[in-house]
């Protein structure tokens, strides 16, 4: 190896990897010992030891600033690494919990839509009783098939007299319809509610404090098909016979297909005193 | 012995102060470390030799810091400093290890 590297300059070499071993050392080395003359074991002695100490000085502090980049540099990749990976957790977390509480309100809005059809449900019921008590009460007009009586007095007959229709007249006539199957009833367009009175004031009929005048015109609604052949046999019919026979009174009685009944007015339906019991459905 | 003082005082200063470096030079330490490896290897070998030069050494020693940072910083410029790294490294690799190669024949005659 000595014998090489004193010799001048090295001839460029076609193999490269033996080229760079073969010149690995500093060709001047050799030069400079072969211009100084004979090899000098220690001229680091000689000339002092400064330079080449400062050099091996910062080549320890190269080495050991590279060592200490490259650790903190690794840690700080970890540090990063480590912090993405608790955002990952915090993450699917919060996702877990996201989830659970989309469930927790899915469950709650199918609940609620169960209670809103309840709700709407009971709404619907509560019409109906609505319109199924107005229309009982009379608090409603109301329309339907049924029968129309013609009542009115004897021929011949002066207010008051023997063959006059009388107020107990209407009142068993109407009950007699009521127990027939009758659902709504007028007279002479005066509908008859729970609070209505039929009885006499004088020569004349009133009905919810109205003077009606014959011929007493009797709407009632209900079972077309049955209600006139129910009403003959109840004490009501069986009454108005014996007024016809005996008294000359006129009756008829006739199957309407439509009737119209008004509504009661409203002082006939007012409640004052009485008070409901128990709860509303 | 001397020398080897120096060089653990480099070391355990490097260790102590912890001198920053700038960010823009850092991506370079590691490249100017194995060519001052190189540089220190060639001295061994030359004092071994007997033919040491302190000046020699010295300035071998800079200009193969310089020079491998600079080229990596060209390469870099150029897109393909990580390629140029690897150029150098293998460069300063195969010297190292002659180097070593040679200090061993002399250390153990063998």
């Amino acid at each position: 190896m000595a014998s090489r590297t004193d010799t001048g300059p090295v001839a460029p070499r076609a193999d490269l990897l033996q080229y760079l071993s073969d010149t690995a050392l500093d060709a001047d080395y050799a030069r400079v010992t072969a211009a100084r003359g004979a090899p000098v074991t220690s001229t680091a002695r000689r000339r002092g030891i400064g330079p080449a100490l400062g050099a091996l000085l910062a080549f320890g502090m190269l080495v050991a600033l590279a060592a200490v980049q490259t650790r903190s540099g690794a840690s700080e990749a970890e540090r990063e690494s480590e912090a993405l990976r608790a955002q990952i957790d915090d993450g699917r977390a919060d996702f877990a919990a996201l989830t659970g509480l989309s469930n927790v309100l899915q469950q709650q809005v199918a609940d609620l839509q169960g209670t809103a059809e309840t709700a709407s449900q009971n709404d619907a019921d509560l019409l109906a009783d609505l319109g199924r008590f107005r229309t009982l009460t009379g608090a409603a007009a109301v329309s339907g098939p049924g029968v129309r009586v013609v009542a009115d007095d004897a021929e011949r007959t002066k207010p008051g007299g023997e063959g006059a229709v009388l107020d107990t007249d209407l009142q068993v006539l109407v009950n007699g319809l009521w127990q027939a199957g009758a659902e709504a009833i007028a007279i002479n367009g005066n509908r008859i509610s729970p609070l209505s009175a039929i009885r006499g004031a004088g020569f004349a009929i009133t009905v919810n404090y109205r003077s009606l005048s014959p011929p007493y015109a009797v709407q009632a609604v209900g079972d077309s098909a049955t209600l006139e052949a129910r009403f003959v046999d109840t004490p009501g019919g069986q009454a108005w016979l014996d007024l016809e026979t005996n008294f000359g009174l006129r009756f008829d009685m006739d199957t309407v297909e439509s009737l119209s009944l008004p509504a009661a007015p409203a002082a006939r339906l007012r409640v004052l005193y009485a008070e409901r019991q128990g709860e509303l459905p | 012995m001397i020398p080897v003082l120096g060089l653990v005082a480099g070391v355990v200063a490097g260790l102590l102060l912890q001198p920053t470096v700038p960010v823009p030079l850092q991506p370079y330490l590691p490249i100017a470390v194995v060519a001052a490896l190189d540089a220190v290897f060639g001295a061994l070998r030359a004092y071994l030799d007997g033919i040491f030069d302190d000046k020699v050494f010295v300035i071998s020693f800079v200009s193969n810091v310089v020079i491998a940072a600079l080229i990596v910083y060209l390469g870099d410029q150029l897109g393909v400093g990580g390629q140029l790294s690897t150029g150098v490294i293998v460069v300063l690799g195969i010297r190292i290890f002659s180097n070593v190669a040679a200090i061993r024949r002399h250390v153990f005659h063998a």
